[in-house]
């Protein structure tokens, strides 16, 4: 789930606004340090969990509005270096905000330990992260298929000129995609904290799945991208019962399967 | 002028200049480069750091000098990658006169680096699991600081068993390269004398980050213990998520080959409880020049040494001891006075084999405290044992130890 929430968020900003964010690793690294700087300062779990993802998102306002806007008339490969700079610059940010030593954060007490599930032991956490994350990706993608915003936002998605056209703030739009991809990559991010702990470098392998679940989707499919995460973390899984060395190895195998079968990824048009 | 006072005049400009410009009469003594093949990027990047830190630590002391010539300490990146450490191995010894090699850090990389240490004939010390060093692919210019994985493998197995008679069902996890390997073979051979059931034992990739597939495998096997054998970060992920699963404190977890402060560190007091630890070095070592290395690198950093510095700094240490033995600094002359030196040093007294060029050394076996007992953020364990059994005669892999 928590694949489908960072290939949603990334597909998100892919698909709106036509960029690769490489940043988006660091939006995950971000939220992780912020929820535990949050918990530190208040002292409450459930709180932090709702502050820290909002804090990367604003952070995603702020470097929307004041980077990534200014680029939009420069061409790919600008947008792409910036991202890619903007990866290292927060990297190092976390370096010298909070240290370069990695460190543990616990679960709330009440979630932590293992439930013995009768065919296998599962953490509590875990599971509270797997209804978290399904929750947010159900909201999320209501909010798409539901909501007049998320109606644009797939407009925009489609076809820029056309929205641009009816009358729609096609910036607007921009600003916001990136804040609620780097929003759902800060949710995702925090949730982690008490499962891989914390780590400068924590993004950089969740970059490299997300951007599986985004090709493997269909670059810019909102609903390829959550076939795509569960896909990953379903095939990863019953790899892992049988042949744990392979459960890394296994996103990468499923991602060439398919996009040699299908070049376009499971759900993409284009 | 006279001949006789043109002599004078120049006897004694000479004799001034003698005096005045010693550097410029006499012949400047050749400098000695030593070479520090550290990982500064890939799987081992943040350890690179502190090894160059405890390795410049040990030159300081000597002030950079060593048989009235100078040290020039150059550093290159291993990268955790043999292609690259061996390159850059090469290029340091042909462009830069390094002929005393220290590192790198990953035991694959370093069996790749020994064989360029050979080829080159230079100096060649390292720190770590593989038992190939001093055993199968020994030869005359690698040498092994770390102790032998069959004295770290005996040291945990008999002081855990020692303290958990009981705990006779273990699970493995350890990491798929030449250390991984050689500490297992170990622990289930020095197992097999405790009566100890391997109820599973998983290998992963280095680099691993997601140990949830395997933590629930071992808590499908019900163990009295899980014993990773892996280092670093894979140990730090690894540690937590088997908190997480539940198993720890109820299971004890054995960390076979631990980094000590670097990795504990990285935990929260919570998962640390009930964790026993197996490594190198700790640094409450009571030996009076881990004392004073542990004030100096603690004044010096703000946080105790943990395997990594000290391993470099010894290893450094015990180089500069056999050049001294030496008294030529010439490779070869220097291979020799390694060859069966004794000190008295950072773990106590540590002894090369001329054999097989392993170091005889204690291994150091600690139990975490809980939360409650600590009397300050770095008071992780208490040292319960330490071990030297040395590798028995029927495993030793090194015949012959061959000639230059």
């Amino acid at each position: 789930m928590l694949y489908a929430l960072m290939g949603l968020g990334l597909s998100l900003i892919t698909g709106v606004l036509n960029i690769p964010n490489f940043a988006h690793g660091a939006l995950f690294a971000v939220g992780a340090y912020l929820l535990v700087s949050t918990v530190n300062v208040i002292g409450n779990f459930w709180l932090a969990l709702l502050i820290a993802p909002i804090g990367v998102a604003i952070l995603g306002l702020v470097i929307e509005y004041a980077g990534i806007r200014r680029l939009y008339s420069a061409g790919h490969d600008y947008q792409l270096l910036f991202t890619f700079g903007l990866a290292l610059i927060l990297s190092e940010a976390i370096i010298i905000v909070w240290g370069p030593v990695g460190y543990s954060h616990l679960p709330p007490p009440i979630l932590r330990g293992g439930l013995d599930l009768g065919f296998t032991f599962y953490p509590k956490y875990r599971l509270f992260v797997m209804v978290v994350a399904g929750l947010l990706v159900a909201a999320t993608w209501l909010f798409l298929e539901k909501t007049r915003y998320g109606a644009i936002m797939r407009a925009g998605i489609e076809n820029k000129e056309m929205v641009s056209l009816l009358g729609i703030d096609i910036h607007k739009l921009f600003t916001v995609a990136f804040a609620l991809g780097a929003y759902l990559a800060g949710i995702a991010g925090a949730l982690t904290a008490p499962i891989r702990g914390l780590s400068p470098q924590m993004g950089v392998d969740m970059l490299g799945i997300a951007f599986v679940v985004v090709a493997l989707g269909g670059l810019g499919n909102l609903l390829g991208a959550i076939a795509a995460g569960l896909l990953i973390g379903v095939a990863q899984a019953v790899v892992a019962a049988y042949w744990t060395e392979a459960s890394t190895a296994v996103i990468f195998a499923v991602m060439a399967v398919v996009l040699l079968v299908r070049p376009q990824g499971l759900f993409g048009i284009r | 002028m006279s001949n006789s006072k043109r002599r004078k005049i120049l006897k004694l400009g000479a004799a001034t200049a003698a005096l005045g410009f010693p550097a410029i009469i006499r012949a400047q003594p050749k400098e000695i480069v030593m070479l520090g093949i550290w990982p500064a990027t890939g799987a081992f990047a943040d350890v690179g750091p502190i090894l160059d830190r405890g390795m410049k630590m040990a030159l300081d002391e000597r002030n950079m000098r060593i048989l009235g010539r100078p040290i020039r300490y150059i550093v290159r990146d291993s990268a955790t990658q043999a292609g690259a450490a061996t390159r850059r191995v090469e290029e340091a010894v042909d462009g830069e006169g390094a002929k005393f090699v220290i590192g790198p850090w990953s035991s694959g990389v370093a069996l790749a680096v020994s064989e360029v240490a050979k080829r080159k004939k230079v100096f060649h010390i390292f720190s770590g699991g593989t038992e190939d060093i001093s055993g199968a692919r020994c030869h005359r210019y690698s040498f092994q600081w770390a102790a032998s994985p069959y004295t770290a493998a005996k040291t945990v197995v008999d002081n855990f068993m020692k303290a958990n008679p009981k705990a006779k069902r273990w699970h493995l996890l350890v990491a798929d390269y030449a250390f991984g390997w050689s500490v297992e073979k170990y622990i289930k051979e020095v197992g097999k004398t405790h009566g100890l059931e391997f109820v599973g034992a998983d290998r992963h990739p280095l680099g691993e980050r997601e140990f949830s597939n395997y933590v629930q495998k071992a808590a499908a096997n019900r163990p009295d213990a899980v014993a990773m054998i892996n280092f670093g970060l894979d140990a730090v992920s690894g540690a937590r998520e088997i908190f997480n699963f539940g198993l720890t404190p109820k299971v004890p977890l054995i960390m076979t080959w631990s980094s000590g402060v670097e990795e504990l560190v990285q935990l929260a007091p919570e998962i640390r409880e009930n964790i026993w630890v197996g490594s190198n070095f700790y640094y409450t070592a009571d030996t009076p020049v881990a004392k004073e290395f542990v004030k100096s690198y603690q004044g010096k950093f703000g946080s105790p040494p943990g395997y990594a510095p000290s391993a470099a700094y010894s290893m450094t240490r015990l180089t500069l001891a056999a050049m001294e033995k030496s008294k030529t600094g010439e490779v070869q002359d220097v291979v020799k006075a390694m060859e069966g030196i004794e000190v008295n040093d950072l773990l106590g007294r540590m002894r090369v084999d001329p054999a097989t060029h392993q170091t005889i050394r204690p291994y150091f076996f600690m139990r975490c405290k809980p939360k409650s007992a600590m009397k300050h953020p770095m008071d992780f364990a208490d040292i319960i044992a330490t071990g030297d059994a040395p590798l028995p005669k029927e495993y030793a892999a090194c015949k012959d130890i061959g000639g230059f």
